[in-house]
This record gives C-alpha cells, sequence and structure tokens, in this order.
C-alpha cells in the first residue's frame, strides 16, 4: 500500500498517456470521449423509444444516466483484463508494483466517465428536466464506489486472463449478458417481485439504481441499498487484490 | 540484514517451467489437463552472496549459467522458488530502456512518464529533469513527439532516463552500446562518477575490460553456482583457462576433421601453446613467453616461408611478420614440428588469435590456417590498452 503511495506519480503518468496518448493523432481528439456516449444513447433511445414504443416517460434521460455509469463498468470487464497483457513488455524487464496497470486503466476510464458526466449534466438543463440539488451531493459517492467495484473487476480479471486467455472472449459475452441483466433499458419496475430479490444482489445494479434515484426520479438514494452496495463493493474489491497479489508474481514468466 | 549491506541472496533456488506446447486457452485446459508437458529447468541452486553499500560487482560466465536470472531476481521480476532476496534502498535497472514510451508524446512528457516508472514522484523528476536532458544532448528536439527520434536519439533519451534516477542499486546487464563513440564515453564517465557517489553496482558483461575498470570483485557463476569469487583480476584469470580449454577441445576436433577430409598437400592436426615451463596454457600473463609448436604433414619436401598474424578478437591486426623477408629459408619434409616463441609477450587484457599462412619461394599460397591458435593475455595491473608501452617517468 504505502509502494503504491510512493508510486502515485505513475499512476498519474499513466492516466495522463492513456488519456492523451489515445486522441493524439485523430482530429476530433477528446471529443470521441462526448461523442461515444451520446452515438450510443442515440441508438438506444430510437431502438426503444421509437422501434419499441415503450412507454418510461423521458426515456432518454432515464437510459443516459445509468448508461454513462455501464460503460465504465462494461470497458472494465472487456478492455480492464488486458491492461496487464498488454502492457507485458514493460512488465517483463521492469520492476514497479504491478497493481498500477489495473489502478491505472480504471482511473483513465473514470476519468472519462467523469467527462462524460458533463454531457449528462449539460442534457438535463437544457432539456429542462432540471436537477435535485441536496440529492446531487450524493452522487460523487456513488462514484466512488463504483470506482471500488470498476477496480475490483478490473485486478480480478486482468490476472485472470495472463492465465487464462479465453476470459477476454468469456467476458465480452458476459458483459453483453450483464447489460441486459442490470436496470439499463428498463426500470426495476419491469422485474417481477419474486426475481427482484435475487436480481438486487448483483451490485452493479445497486449502483445503477442510486444513479438513476439521484438523476431521474429526482430523490434521495435508498440508504439500505447504498450500504449493501459498498459492502458487496469492498468485498469484491478485497478478492480482487488478493488474487491479483497470489497471480502477479508468475506475471514475467507466464507472459 | 547485516549492516552496511545493500543486497543480500540467501540460498536462492529458481527453475523454469520449459513446456513443450504451451496454451493457455480453455479447449486445452480442459480437454487435455494432464498433457501440459513441460520439463523444469534448474536455473540457479542454492545461491547466496552478498554485495556492500557502495560496491560494485561484476558477474560473469558462458551463456545460460544464471547471471541474468540472477538480475532479473534482483529487479524483483521474478522471484525465487525458494530462499530470500533482501535489498536496501531504491532499485534501478538499465535492462529496459525507454520503459512506457508514447511515440506522440514529446521528449519531454515521456521523461515524466519514464522516470514516473522508476518510482520517482513529480518533485523528484522537475529537479532532474534539466540534467535529464542536458546528458541526452537533446536540448533542441526535446519538444518534438519522440516518433520523430532517430533510434539513436531514442536510445539516447531511454538511457539519460535511466541512469539519472538516483538510484541506490544500479543493475546492470551489458553496458549498453548507445550512441556514438563520444556518447559511450560520456555513459562510461558517469558509471564511474556513480560509483565515487557510493551506488552499489551490479553489472552482468562478457567484456573482461569493462568489468575490470568498474568492479571491485567479480563473481564466475555455472550452471546456477558460484565458481569462483574475488578480485576482477583474479576471476577472469580462472575464467579465461576454464573457457579456453573449453574451447580448444572443441576446436581441436573440428579441425582434423576437416583437414583430413580434405587432404591437403599441407596439414597441421595440432598446434600446442605452451609457457617456459612446458605447461600447456591458454591464457598467459603479459610478460610471458608463449611457445608454439606446429605439428605439420607435408606431401612433398619443400622450401616454404611462414607467415604469422596476430589478431585480437575484435579482428585488430597487432602484428605481422614472414619469414621470407628476413632471407630465412624453411625447408619442409614429412612429418615434424615447427616452433614458434614470442618472447615476453606485451600485449594487454584479452583474447588473441593467430592466423598461420605457408607460401611457396615464388611467394604462391600453399595454404593458410585461420585462427588455429587462441590464446588469452591478462595483466593483474590497471594498465589498458592494446599493449604495454615500456615507459619511465622523470619528475
Amino acid at each position: 500500500m504505502k509502494e503504491l503511495y510512493d508510486y502515485r506519480t505513475m499512476i498519474a503518468s499513466l492516466v495522463k498517456r492513456d488519456l492523451i496518448g489515445r486522441y493524439k493523432k485523430s482530429v476530433l481528439g477528446f471529443l470521441w470521449s462526448f461523442i461515444d456516449p451520446l452515438l450510443q444513447l442515440l441508438i438506444y433511445t430510437f431502438l426503444f423509444s421509437v422501434i419499441l414504443k415503450t412507454d418510461i416517460p423521458a426515456f432518454h434521460i432515464c437510459l443516459f444516466v445509468t448508461l454513462v455509469p455501464w460503460l465504465l463498468i462494461s470497458s472494465c470487464l472487456t478492455g480492464g483484463c488486458m491492461s496487464v497483457i498488454g502492457q507485458q513488455e514493460m512488465l517483463k524487464k521492469i520492476y514497479f508494483p504491478r497493481e498500477i496497470l489495473p489502478i491505472s486503466f480504471v482511473t483513465a476510464q473514470f476519468v472519462n466517465m467523469v467527462l462524460s458526466f458533463v454531457v449528462v449534466f449539460v442534457i438535463l438543463a437544457v432539456s429542462g428536466y432540471g436537477f435535485h440539488l441536496p440529492a446531487l451531493l450524493t452522487l460523487p459517492v456513488i462514484m466512488i464506489i463504483e470506482f471500488i467495484l470498476a477496480l475490483g473487476l478490473t485486478l480480478l480479471c486482468s490476472a485472470v486472463t495472463v492465465y487464462f486467455r479465453d476470459m477476454q472472449q468469456i467476458l465480452a459475452a458476459l458483459s453483453l449478458l450483464l447489460m441486459y441483466a442490470s436496470p439499463i433499458v428498463y426500470t426495476l419496475d419491469f422485474v417481477s417481485e419474486n426475481i427482484r430479490k435475487f436480481y438486487m444482489w448483483n451490485p452493479i445494479t445497486r449502483i445503477l439504481v442510486a444513479y438513476r434515484d439521484i438523476l431521474y426520479y429526482k430523490k434521495f438514494p435508498d440508504a439500505i441499498n447504498i450500504f449493501w452496495g459498498i459492502v458487496e463493493s469492498i468485498i469484491i474489491l478485497i478478492i480482487g487484490m488478493l488474487v491479483f497479489r497470489k497471480l502477479s508474481k508468475n506475471f514475467a514468466e507466464e507472459l | 540484514m547485516e549492516q552496511g549491506n545493500a543486497i543480500e541472496v540467501k540460498n536462492i533456488s529458481k527453475s523454469y517451467k520449459i513446456y513443450y506446447d504451451k496454451s493457455n486457452t480453455l479447449k486445452d485446459k480442459v480437454l487435455f489437463k494432464n498433457r501440459s508437458h513441460y520439463e523444469e529447468r534448474e536455473i540457479l541452486q542454492d545461491l547466496s552472496f552478498s554485495v556492500k553499500k557502495g560496491e560494485a560487482v561484476g558477474l560473469i560466465g558462458h551463456n545460460g549459467c544464471g547471471k541474468s536470472t540472477t538480475l532479473k531476481l534482483l529487479t524483483r521480476i521474478i522471484y525465487p522458488n525458494k530462499g530470500e532476496i533482501q535489498t536496501e534502498g531504491r532499485v534501478s535497472s538499465l535492462l529496459e530502456l525507454g520503459a512506457g514510451f508514447h511515440p506522440d508524446m514529446t521528449g519531454r512528457e515521456n521523461i515524466y512518464i519514464n522516470a514516473s516508472i522508476f518510482g520517482l514522484n513529480k518533485k523528484e523528476i522537475d529537479s532532474r529533469i534539466n540534467e535529464i536532458i542536458k546528458f541526452s544532448e537533446l536540448e533542441e528536439f526535446i519538444d518534438n513527439p519522440v516518433r520523430t527520434y532517430s533510434s539513436g536519439m531514442y536510445m539516447r533519451l531511454a538511457f539519460s532516463v535511466a541512469i539519472n534516477v538516483n538510484a541506490d542499486i544500479l543493475l546492470i546487464d551489458e553496458i549498453l552500446a548507445v550512441g556514438d563513440s563520444n556518447f559511450q564515453l560520456k555513459c562510461a564517465k558517469k558509471m564511474q562518477e556513480l560509483k565515487r557517489a557510493g551506488i552499489t553496482i551490479v553489472i552482468v558483461s562478457h567484456s573482461m575490460g569493462q568489468i575490470e575498470e568498474l568492479c571491485d570483485r567479480c563473481i564466475w557463476l555455472d550452471k546456477g553456482k558460484i565458481v569462483a569469487e574475488g578480485t576482477p583480476q583474479y576471476v577472469h584469470k580462472l575464467y579465461l583457462e576454464f573457457m579456453g580449454q573449453v574451447r580448444t577441445e572443441r576446436s581441436e576436433k573440428e579441425r582434423q576433421l576437416a583437414e583430413e577430409a580434405k587432404n591437403l598437400e599441407l596439414s597441421i592436426p595440432k598446434v600446442e601453446c605452451k609457457n617456459n615451463k612446458g605447461e600447456s596454457r591458454v591464457a598467459f600473463e603479459i610478460g610471458e613467453d608463449i611457445n608454439i609448436t606446429l605439428h605439420y604433414k607435408i606431401k612433398k619436401p619443400r622450401n616454404v616461408s611462414v607467415q604469422f598474424t596476430v589478431f585480437r578478437s575484435d579482428y585488430m591486426m597487432c602484428y605481422d611478420s614472414r619469414t621470407d623477408a628476413q632471407k630465412q629459408k624453411v625447408l619442409l619434409k614429412g612429418e615434424g614440428v615447427m616452433q614458434l616463441q614470442l618472447k615476453s609477450v606485451q600485449l594487454l587484457l584479452g583474447h588473441y588469435m593467430i592466423d598461420f599462412a605457408f607460401y611457396t619461394e615464388e611467394g604462391h599460397l600453399i595454404n593458410s590456417f585461420e585462427r588455429i591458435c587462441q590464446f588469452d593475455v591478462y595483466n593483474e595491473t590497471t594498465e589498458k590498452g592494446m599493449f604495454r608501452m615500456n615507459h619511465e617517468w622523470n619528475f
């Protein structure tokens, strides 16, 4: 832990390299961080409000406030699993705490999500949908819980993928499955009572529900839900850290 | 850890699993669970040594003896199967240069990324950046993207960062040939400077010269064990003798076979190198006589002239001479021996090779024998260069 703190500059510079380096030579550059979620929003809105004619009011808002946080989780599952393998040249030649690779990946994605929230706020303000300001103050807490969950998942996936390359494909499929198993293109009301008992144990659901409460229903999120969200996320982070620590000893030999 | 030690290696063993057909996919793991064939190759066996603070230690040994593995273990890239390694202070290695460089970012931005991977924080980098840029001699280009650099510039930048991180322990795998000769000289100077500044250095090299120049102590590894340890001069003498023996045994056989097959008019089936006491040697101390005996076979008796040329291992010609230049007549018949005595050899540390060539009286080449005689020379003094210049100071 102390060592990770000593290497904080490395985390910062890898995050910076990731964010700046990604769009360095593209014409639209950083704008892509905003365009990507907007395009997905357009597609889903078209699909669900024009073709499937959902009766959820202000569907695009309902969708967008969960889609943006979901994209973070999804990129951590599908891209985060490659965060160690992708840097194998560095890993085989030089020592640094291996945790830095997944940590900086998640941090870069997280910064991206926070920037996407700028778009969310702009849409909420411009469309006249408005905010519930006191509830908005709890938003950073939800974001931090999501960061913990995303980090736990990335640590776990990236370490396992080194030993077991199929993980990448499995996670891509799993991510699609999880998207529909979480309240993103629909609301909790669509989930029947007897399923909901199991349904709610998904920590991603707990986090998305909290986002939706704050921004879409404009109310304070449910405290019990948040409590369990924190507990579940921390458990996943601890598992991720332990597995990563155990597996990271042999990374250089496995790659 | 003992007081005053920078590195302590205690009874470490390391083995690699060498897979015959390695696969990490689901199909193979499930279906062929027990079919993973591998061989356990032991690289290091119960190795122990320690390095004092401020000491410079060289590791030598032929390929596959475990010296690079030892270095990797010290950097904590890999971990031993048994035993433990303790180090004190920041460890930096010149194993990987330019880690994390992004081609589209400027030299300056990349210095920050690269240095941060060595564990420096922003403040530390800020205080060193000017020194790093100055050392790399890239002042003009430092704000251009790295992809516009030539490979030499790229390496110079990477090297400048690695050497300026102010580590307490510096690990080097083969001093790198970076940049032009001026820059290399600068690197060598910087190494000396770091050593004087009290930095602990562990270096793996095949160049005995580099180790003698820099190190206080040398460790010779073979098959994962320490064979000898001591001053570089002492260890190198033992090592050169050992390596020479291995080499002559091998080349002797090859040559015999080749010559028998060719059925040459003139052949030299055997060459011996001896010192004045008549003992066979492959390494000599400076100032010793080297007695070379050539056993020859010739089909019909002939007057010939003989040429011998001495090369250093880098093919620098050191000396060349022909018997006919001295109006010396040589008659060879049947089988016999000829002897060449090199008196009080003044060559300095290095590996040397001799070519012999035989000419008819008219000057036509009969046959030449390349590098059939090889030997090493060592000196226990600190002199450097190619040969000893006899000199005298008067004050």
